[in-house]
């Protein structure tokens, strides 16, 4: 049941963090863990961030272990172009603008990167970010906020 | 969530997110391969209370796949809850995710709520008013919003029986524990087994009162275009025999 419910938001959660091919892996791990670890999940809290954070941290395992997050990234970032779906109006800029943006995404610094993916590809709320980081609310705040800036800097001067 | 210097970024930063697809295999698969981790490879040298604590697991991982199996034949078709967490069923909107607010204060009646005989009941809607057996004669009838809802009241239970199931006659937001998919009398049924709250959504132009209050344990089912919610039994047994007993 929590499989069925959890698994397409864990997928998305460990490519989007940058798992790359290995998200399959990184949920399957995830699972596992919380399952052993169901006790020590206190039921009036809510799950989906409980098991975001697992998804979170046994990306992070997988990235720091291999020493090559950026590359996992990019792999999961060049599908996009493909894949954005047909849209009637104006296909190529919008395809074109996105593929920027995206490309700045993945140029943030990772924490920011880190937030960014959480709040807005993901759609969590701040304090769920917060549970599935590990980072105090202001923390996330910040971060988002930096990454935003950042971005914006990015995207205009691409488009200038 | 709108931040006063959002210059669309955010929203398109959003859209960006909903194009990105990420291939997730079917839910069956990944349920699969997790319990074949669970119950695999455990290492030789695992310390003794390792091993008890993975017979615990492969009991409740059992028990999980059955409720797997249920949630997978109705309540989440394809599994997409995560994403999808509005489900509609029975003329019931069940929106699943965090536990929503717990309606305070004293509840209004429905829209139009008047008390009437049984009998008048029957005379009064459009669709067959049927009571269940198990329960016997209802202590109160009441009939709403000019007809489209009949409660029938007996302590501790409450029938509520509405016409039209294609529109969104209540809403229901609930947190864990999640609905259970059930049949009942052979028709597919959801069983709620925790408190939640519970709105009714007025037919359109019959008044904008609101009615909101926290709901007991319910089971939501249909039969033909008729909704029913039992409201009120504690157990989804003691549910499903009176709803089997409508005559």
């Amino acid at each position: 049941m929590l499989v069925t419910r959890y698994s397409a938001v864990a997928h998305r959660t460990a490519a989007l963090l940058g798992a790359g091919d290995e998200a399959e892996d990184v949920v399957q791990e995830a699972f596992v863990k919380a399952f052993r670890h169901l006790k020590g999940f206190r039921r009036e809290a809510a799950f989906r961030p409980w098991l975001l954070r697992i998804v979170a941290n046994e990306t992070h395992t997988l990235t720091r272990a291999r020493g090559r997050r950026a590359d996992l990234v990019t792999k999961a970032g060049a599908q996009p172009e493909t894949r954005v779906p047909d849209d009637p109006e104006g296909v190529a800029i919008t395809t074109d603008r996105r593929t920027r943006l995206l490309q700045a995404v993945q140029g943030l610094p990772e924490r920011e990167r880190e937030a960014v993916v959480c709040r807005y590809f993901l759609q969590l709320s701040e304090a769920e970010t917060a549970e599935v980081l590990g980072w105090p609310l202001g923390t996330v705040k910040s971060r988002t906020f930096r990454g935003l800036a950042r971005l914006r800097e990015e995207v205009d001067r691409d488009l200038a | 969530m709108i931040s006063p210097e959002d210059d669309g970024l955010e929203a398109e930063l959003r859209a960006l997110g909903l194009s990105l697809d990420v291939p997730t295999p079917p839910p069956a698969d990944v349920a699969a391969s997790v319990r074949a981790r669970l119950e695999g490879s455990l290492p030789h040298d695992a310390p003794a209370p390792v091993r008890r604590a993975r017979r615990r697991v492969r009991r409740w991982v059992a028990t999980g796949v059955a409720v797997l199996v249920a949630v997978l034949l109705g309540v989440t078709p394809q599994g997409q809850a995560a994403v999808q967490r509005v489900l509609r069923f029975a003329g019931v909107e069940l929106r699943i995710g965090d536990p929503a607010p717990v309606p305070s204060g004293v509840p209004s009646p429905l829209p139009g709520e008047r008390r009437v005989s049984l009998r008048e009941a029957r005379e009064a809607v459009a669709f067959p008013v049927l009571v269940p057996a198990e329960l016997g004669e209802p202590r109160d009838v009441r009939v709403s919003d000019g007809g489209r809802v009949v409660s029938l009241y007996w302590p501790g239970a409450r029938l509520d029986a509405y016409d039209g199931t294609l529109s969104v006659v209540w809403r229901k937001e609930l947190g864990p524990p999640w609905p259970d998919d059930v049949t009942v009398s052979g028709e597919p049924g959801t069983w709620i087994p925790g408190r939640h709250s519970l709105t009714y959504i007025p037919r359109q132009g019959s008044g904008t009162r609101t009615y909101d209050r926290l709901a007991a344990p319910t089971l939501i089912w249909q039969v033909d275009a008729i909704g029913y919610r039992l409201e009120g039994p504690k157990t989804f047994e003691q549910a499903r025999r009176i709803a089997a007993s409508l005559r």
